[in-house]
C-alpha cells in the first residue's frame, strides 16, 4: 500500500521561511550572551613572538581576551587520522595557535565583548607580533625530500599516500591500440553557504550543562566531540541544530572557533556566541578539491577502454581536518576513477600534501568531479583516437544494464545501474544528431557551440566502511522513534536531519504511508540530541536512504503494536485488520473497524477498560544501519551544450541535462530540486569559482565581490529524467541523490567547452575554466598550429 | 553615543535610539527582532538582507539605521502579514523555489520589485533581476518558474478586471 | 607588488639625503603617520594610520636603512603590522641623481600584504600603495621648498 511515498509533496516547513520566521543560529540571542571575535595570523607561516592584547582589553564591551595559554588547556586536542588509511600523519590542532601559525587566518586570540562591533573594535587594537617564515603553497616539489615543512610538527609533508593496481595494468597499456593521457588541474573552492558557521555554546555551571546551539549537519558527532575534548559526560551535552543555512558537508567538520566558543562558555559560564562573517568563512570554512591529476587511458582499436593509470597530488591544509581527514576526497578520486565503465585494469596513485593554506575536507560530492571529469575527458579523447562519438564510445564501454552484481576495477561492489539505460534516454532528451547540424551551422557564422556528456557513479548510504572502521566516532547508523499521539497523531523522532533538502517531508511521507494516515497528521522532529535518538544524521546521502528505512521500519512496528491492541479492543485477529485511512479496517473489505483517535483515547485515558496484560504503549524506537552492500551506488548521466564566445573566452551555458537513477523516489519535486542545486553547485568551480592564493599563500580574493559563485543570470534550465532501479538491500529501496548532481557537472561541461574549441584545436584541463585560461588555450592552439 | 531614529517599520511607528553606524539590517535584527533579514555577505553581494525603504528595494546591510530616519521601511514579515507577496509565497511553496530558506526573504523582494516595473517578465528578465540575489541550494530555476507564474497569474487577474471594468462601462 | 616611479626636488643632494635621515622631516611626510622613533642611526619605529579599500589599521612597524651610499643611495626595508588587518612588508631601492639645480630621486620597491588586506584589498592595494608613494614625496618636496627660516625650530 503505497499512498504518499512517490508524491510531489510539498515542504511543510518551507512556509516559515517564505514567511520569514526560519529559526537560525545566526538569530539566536541568550540572556547575558557574549560575542566572539578571533584575531588571526595574517602571516601563511610563522612563529609568535608576543600577543599584545593590552590596549584590547581597555575597549569598552571587552569581558575577557583568551590566548592559547588561557584557552588551550580546556581542550583535549585533535586528530585528523584515521586507522584505515595506513601510514597517515597529521599533526593535533588546538584552539589557538600556541607558537606556530599554520595559515593566513589561523586564529590567536579570541576576544569576548558584549556586542560584536565591540569585539572587533577591540580586536584591531590586537598586536601580534609573528616572525614570519616561507609557507609551503607549491605543488609536487613540497613532497621532494628535504623540502621546507609547512607544519614543524609533522616529518614531511607528506599527510598521506596509497596506491591502487590490478595485476595487469602494465599489460593493458601495453598492448593498447591507442594511449590517452592528459594533465588536469582542478582548483581550489569553497562551500559559501549563505548563512555562516554559527554557535551559540551555553553551558551551566549549577547544572553542569552545556548546551550547544550549532549551525550544523551532524549534531550528534558533535555531542561526541564536546563531551570528550571538553571532558564532559555525555548525557551532559546537548546539540540543537535548528535551522541550517546550507550546510553541503562543510558543516560536519571540527573548527577551531566553535570549540573556542564551547570553551570560552565552559571558562565563563555564559553564552558564548560566535558568527562567521563572510571573510572569516573564506579563510576557515574547509576548502575543497586542490588536485594535480595525470591520467591516461588505454584503448583497443574499437573503442573499448582496457585500463586507467591516473596519479592524484592534493594538497589539504597545514593539518588534516577532523573527524573525517582531509583525505578522504583523494582516496574517493582514485577508487571512482572510471566507475561507469567496463575497464578491467587500473593503476591510481593518490599523495596528499600539506602545505599552509586553509585545510580541505569533504564537501559536496567529495572526489566525484574530480574522478568523473578526468575519466570522461579521457574518454572523450579516446572518442577522438578511435573515430567513435561520445554517445558510441559510451555504449560501447558503460557496464551493460543486465551484467550485475559488478565490481569495478578499484573494488567497488555495484549492486545493479542502468547506466546504458540512462545513456538511451539521454540521447532521446538532447537529440545530438540535431545538434551536431546546428552546431556546423552556426561555425559557419562563427558561433562555436559544444556539448559534452558525462557518466557518472555516485556513492549513498555507506555504512561503517566509511569511517567506523577508521576508528571514527561518526555513525553508521540511524534511529527513530515513532509514537501515536493520544489524537491519533503521529510523531516521528529521527536522527537525519534537514537543512531545506527536505527530510522531515520525506520522513513523514514514508510514516504516514506504515501508518495509514496522510503525511498532513505526521509532524517530525528533527536535529536535537536531547529529543532524537543517536545516529550518522546528514552526510554522504544517507538521509532517504538509511534515514528513510529506518523511520518505515520504525513506522511498522509502530504499526504492528496498534493491530495488535484494536484487534484486543474490537476482538478480532490483528492477521484481519489493517491501518488505512487514519482508523483500522477490515484488511479483506476495508470495512473501519476503529478509528485511530479511539485508539489513542483508550490507550491514554482509559487503559483501565483494557483487558488485563493488553501492551497500551504506542511508542516504538528502531536503528537502523545499511546491510548488504557497504554502499548503495547511483548512477546517471549528464549532459552540457554551451557557447563559447572567442573573442572574449566569455562561456554561455545554454542547457543541462541530467538523467539520474537514486533507486525509489520518495518525492520528485524534491529529488529534482536536489539536483538541480547540485548541478549548479557543479557548474560554479568549472567556471567561476576558484580561492585565490598568492605566492606568500595570501587569499586574495575573500569577498562575494571577489570570489564569484553562479548566480541566476549565469545559469541554464536543466532538464531531469529519471530511471528507477531500487536497491534490494532495504525494504524502501531507495538511494541517495544529494551529490549526483555536483559529480558530474563540471565534467559534462567541460567536454562541452573543448567540443565548442574543436576547430580551433584548443583543449581545457584546468578549471575554473575562466575566460582568460580559455584566451590562453586558443592562444596556445594558434602558436601551435603556426609553429614552423 | 546613540541617536534616536523615527522611522515606520512594518506600517507601525518606530523611535530607537541606535549607534550612528547601525546598519539598518542590525537594527531590524537586533533592536527589533526582524531575524528574517539575513546577513550574508556585508557587502551589499548576496542580496539575502533586501527590504524595501520607501517602497524599493535596499540592501540593509549597507543602509545604515539612521538613513531610514523619517522613511518606511517593508520586511518580508511585514509583506506576509499585508498579504502583499501570498501569491509569491504560494508559488515558491508550490514550486519547491527554496532549501535552507536563508536567501528567500531576499528573492521576495526583488520578485515583488521585478513585478511592480515589469508584470510580465521573461525567464532571461527574471534571471537578470535575481542577478543580485546568491542561492546556494537550487539551482535558480525554480525560482525563475515560481516568480513567472506569480507574473502570469497577476497579469491575468489584473486582464481580467479591466475586462471586468470594460463589460461594466459598456453595460451603462 | 612592485612600485616604482621618481620625483623631481629642487633641492641639492645632501638636504634632500639628510631630509630622508631626519625624524621629523620623514613624520610631516609619511601619511598618516602618528608617531616615528628613531631607535639607532638607521632604524626608525613608526605607528602609521591608514585605509586600503574597507580596511582601515594602525600599523605599528619598524624601517631599517641599509646599503647606504651617503649622498647617492640607500636600501630601505621595513616590516608593519597592521593587527586584524594584516601586516605590510617590502624593500625599496632609493637613488638620488643631480639634474640641474635639483635632484631626481628614484625608487624601486618590492611590497607584500597580507591577512585582511589581501583577502579583501588586494585590487586597491596597488593603487593605494602608489597613492600613499606619491603623497610622501609630494610632501618631501613641499618640506624642502619652504624656505629656510620657516622650518623647524
Amino acid at each position: 500500500m503505497t499512498l504518499h511515498i512517490g508524491q510531489p509533496q510539498r515542504r511543510e516547513n518551507a512556509r516559515r521561511h517564505l514567511a520569514g520566521r526560519g529559526r537560525f543560529v545566526s538569530d539566536l540571542a541568550l540572556p547575558r550572551m557574549l560575542h566572539a571575535v578571533f584575531v588571526r595570523s595574517p602571516m601563511a607561516k610563522g612563529r609568535i613572538l608576543d600577543i599584545d592584547t593590552e590596549a584590547a582589553s581597555l575597549c569598552p564591551g571587552v569581558l575577557r581576551i583568551f590566548t592559547a595559554a588561557d584557552l588551550n588547556p580546556r581542550c583535549q586536542p585533535w586528530v585528523g587520522t584515521l586507522d584505515h588509511f595506513a601510514g597517515m600523519q597529521s599533526p593535533p590542532m588546538n584552539i589557538l595557535a600556541e607558537d606556530e601559525v599554520l595559515w593566513a587566518g589561523h586564529p590567536v586570540a579570541m576576544i569576548l565583548a558584549h556586542s560584536r562591533a565591540e569585539a572587533e573594535d577591540a580586536a584591531d587594537q590586537v598586536l601580534v607580533d609573528i616572525e614570519d617564515a616561507e609557507p609551503v603553497t607549491g605543488g609536487a616539489p613540497v613532497l621532494l625530500p628535504g623540502a621546507p615543512r609547512a607544519n614543524e610538527a609533522a616529518d614531511s609533508n607528506l599527510c598521506y599516500e596509497t596506491l591502487l593496481e590490478t595485476p595487469d595494468v602494465d599489460r593493458a597499456f601495453a598492448e593498447a591500440a591507442h594511449v590517452v593521457e592528459a594533465a588536469f588541474t582542478f582548483g581550489r573552492h569553497t562551500a559559501v553557504t549563505l548563512e555562516p558557521r554559527a554557535v551559540v555554546a551555553d553551558y551551566d555551571p549549577a547544572s553542569g550543562a552545556l548546551t550547544v546551539h550549532h549551525g550544523t549537519q551532524t549534531p550528534y558527532q558533535f555531542q561526541d566531540v564536546y563531551a570528550r575534548h571538553f571532558g564532559l559526560p555525555e548525557g551532559k551535552v546537548r546539540v540543537i541544530a535548528p535551522d541550517v543555512g546550507g550546510s553541503f558537508g562543510m558543516k560536519l567538520h571540527v573548527y577551531n572557533e566553535e570549540m573556542g566558543a564551547v570553551a570560552a562558555s565552559l571558562i565563563l559560564g555564559r553564552p558564548v556566541r560566535y558568527v562567521a562573517d563572510r571573510l572569516e568563512s573564506f579563510v576557515s570554512d574547509i576548502h575543497a578539491r586542490d588536485h594535480d591529476v595525470h591520467g591516461r587511458m588505454a584503448v583497443a582499436a574499437d573503442g573499448t577502454i582496457l585500463a586507467m593509470e591516473v596519479d592524484d597530488l592534493t594538497r589539504i591544509g597545514a593539518v588534516s581536518a577532523y573527524p573525517r581527514t582531509s583525505a578522504a576526497e583523494g582516496n574517493q578520486v582514485i577508487r571512482l576513477m572510471g566507475a561507469p565503465y567496463r575497464m578491467p585494469d587500473y593503476r591510481g596513485k593518490l599523495s596528499v600534501a600539506f602545505q599552509n593554506k586553509v585545510q580541505t575536507s569533504q564537501y559536496r560530492a567529495v572526489g566525484h568531479p574530480i574522478a568523473c571529469a578526468v575519466t570522461e575527458a579521457l574518454v572523450e579523447r579516446a572518442a577522438e583516437a578511435t573515430g567513435c562519438d561520445p554517445f558510441e564510445i559510451r555504449a560501447r564501454n558503460l557496464i551493460a544494464d543486465d551484467a550485475y552484481p559488478h565490481v569495478s576495477a578499484t573494488g567497488y561492489q555495484f549492486e545493479k545501474l542502468s547506466h546504458q539505460a540512462c545513456l538511451a534516454r539521454l540521447r532521446e532528451m538532447m537529440d545530438p544528431d540535431a545538434l551536431r547540424v546546428e552546431q556546423a551551422a552556426l561555425r559557419t557564422r562563427g558561433i562555436y557551440r559544444g556539448f559534452g556528456i558525462a557518466s557518472f557513479v555516485e556513492i549513498t548510504n555507506p555504512g561503517a566502511t566509511f569511517y567506523g572502521i577508521g576508528g571514527a566516532r561518526i555513525s553508521a547508523q540511524d534511529g527513530a522513534v515513532v509514537r501515536m499521539l493520544p489524537s491519533g497523531d503521529i510523531h516521528c523522532a529521527i536522527s537525519v536531519t534537514e537543512q531545506g533538502q527536505g527530510t522531515e517531508t520525506i520522513i513523514a511521507q514514508v510514516v504516514a504511508d506504515q501508518l495509514g494516515v496522510a503525511p498532513e497528521r505526521v509532524s517530525v522532529t528533527t536535529g536535537d540530541t536531547a529529543t532524537t535518538p543517536s545516529g550518522g544524521a546528514n552526510w554522504a546521502c544517507r538521509g532517504a536512504g538509511i534515514g528513510g528505512e529506518t523511520a518505515l521500519r520504525a513506522g511498522r512496528q509502530l504499526r504492528d503494536r496498534i493491530l495488535t491492541l484494536a484487534g484486543a479492543l474490537v476482538q478480532a485477529d490483528p492477521a484481519t485488520l489493517r491501518l488505512a485511512g487514519g482508523a483500522v479496517v477490515d484488511a479483506a473489505s476495508g470495512a473501519p473497524r476503529i478509528a485511530l483517535e479511539e485508539i489513542g483515547r483508550i490507550a491514554t485515558y482509559r487503559p483501565d477498560t483494557l483487558p488485563h496484560g493488553v501492551d497500551h504503549s504506542l511508542t516504538v524506537a528502531h536503528h537502523f544501519a545499511p546491510v548488504g552492500y557497504p554502499f548503495d551506488f547511483t548512477n546517471g548521466i549528464q549532459g552540457s551544450l554551451v557557447e563559447v564566445d572567442t573573442e572574449t573566452g566569455l562561456v554561455k551555458l545554454l542547457k543541462h541535462w541530467v538523467v539520474e537513477d537514486c533507486g525509489r523516489i520518495i518525492n520528485p519535486l524534491l529529488v529534482d530540486e536536489q539536483i538541480r542545486g547540485g548541478v549548479v553547485q557543479g557548474l560554479g568551480p568549472a567556471f567561476f569559482e576558484e580561492c585565490q592564493y598568492d605566492v606568500d599563500g595570501q587569499l586574495t580574493n575573500g569577498s562575494l565581490a571577489d570570489y564569484l559563485v553562479p548566480m541566476a543570470v549565469e545559469m541554464p534550465d536543466i532538464e531531469i529524467a529519471h530511471i528507477e532501479t531500487p536497491t534490494q538491500d532495504t525494504i524502501l529501496g531507495a538511494k541517495g541523490v544529494g551529490e549526483a548532481g555536483t559529480a558530474a557537472a563540471g565534467a559534462a561541461a567541460m567536454n562541452a567547452v573543448n567540443d565548442a574549441l574543436r576547430p580551433f584545436g584548443a583543449c581545457l584541463t584546468q578549471t575554473p575554466m575562466t575566460p582568460l585560461r580559455i584566451l590562453d588555450a586558443l592562444d596556445a592552439a594558434l602558436k601551435e598550429r603556426t609553429a614552423p | 553615543m546613540k541617536v534616536l531614529v523615527n522611522t515606520k517599520v512594518n506600517g507601525t511607528p518606530v523611535q530607537e535610539a541606535v549607534t550612528p553606524r547601525s546598519s539598518l539590517a542590525d537594527f531590524l535584527r537586533d533592536d527589533l527582532g526582524l531575524t528574517g533579514t539575513h546577513l550574508g555577505c556585508e557587502m551589499g553581494a548576496c542580496g539575502a538582507c533586501l527590504v524595501l525603504l520607501d517602497g524599493a528595494p535596499v540592501h540593509a546591510c549597507l543602509v545604515l539605521a539612521v538613513q531610514a530616519e523619517g522613511g518606511t521601511v517593508e520586511t518580508v514579515e511585514g509583506l506576509t502579514e499585508t498579504g502583499a507577496v501570498a501569491d509569491l509565497q504560494e508559488n515558491f511553496h508550490d514550486r519547491n523555489a527554496l532549501q535552507c530558506g536563508y536567501c528567500t526573504s531576499g528573492m521576495l523582494m526583488s520578485a515583488q520589485a521585478l513585478l511592480a516595473r515589469n508584470a510580465a517578465p521573461s525567464r532571461d528578465e527574471i534571471r537578470d533581476a535575481l542577478s543580485g540575489n546568491y542561492c546556494r541550494c537550487t539551482g535558480y530555476e525554480a525560482i525563475v518558474d515560481a516568480i513567472a507564474a506569480t507574473g502570469r497569474a497577476r497579469a491575468a487577474a489584473t486582464e481580467s478586471a479591466q475586462a471586468a471594468s470594460a463589460n461594466t462601462e459598456a453595460a451603462e | 607588488m612592485k612600485l616604482e616611479g621618481e620625483q623631481f626636488l629642487d633641492a641639492d643632494p645632501m638636504t634632500v639625503w639628510a631630509a630622508l635621515f631626519d625624524r621629523e622631516v620623514l613624520a610631516a611626510a609619511i601619511p598618516g603617520c602618528e608617531s616615528l622613533d628613531q631607535t639607532s642611526d638607521t632604524e626608525f619605529a613608526a605607528v602609521v594610520k591608514l585605509k586600503v579599500g574597507p580596511v582601515s589599521a594602525r600599523f605599528k612597524g619598524d624601517v631599517v636603512l641599509s646599503d647606504i651610499v651617503p649622498g647617492h643611495s640607500c636600501t630601505l626595508s621595513g616590516k608593519g603590522s597592521g593587527g586584524i588587518a594584516g601586516f605590510a612588508k617590502g624593500a625599496a631601492q632609493v637613488t638620488l641623481t643631480p639634474e640641474g639645480a635639483g635632484v631626481r630621486l628614484r625608487y624601486d620597491a618590492d611590497v607584500a600584504v597580507g591577512g585582511k588586506l589581501a583577502a579583501l584589498g588586494s585590487r586597491l592595494i596597488k593603487s593605494t600603495a602608489q597613492k600613499l608613494t606619491d603623497a610622501f614625496f609630494t610632501n618631501l618636496s613641499e618640506i624642502l621648498a619652504v624656505p629656510e627660516t620657516a622650518g623647524p625650530v
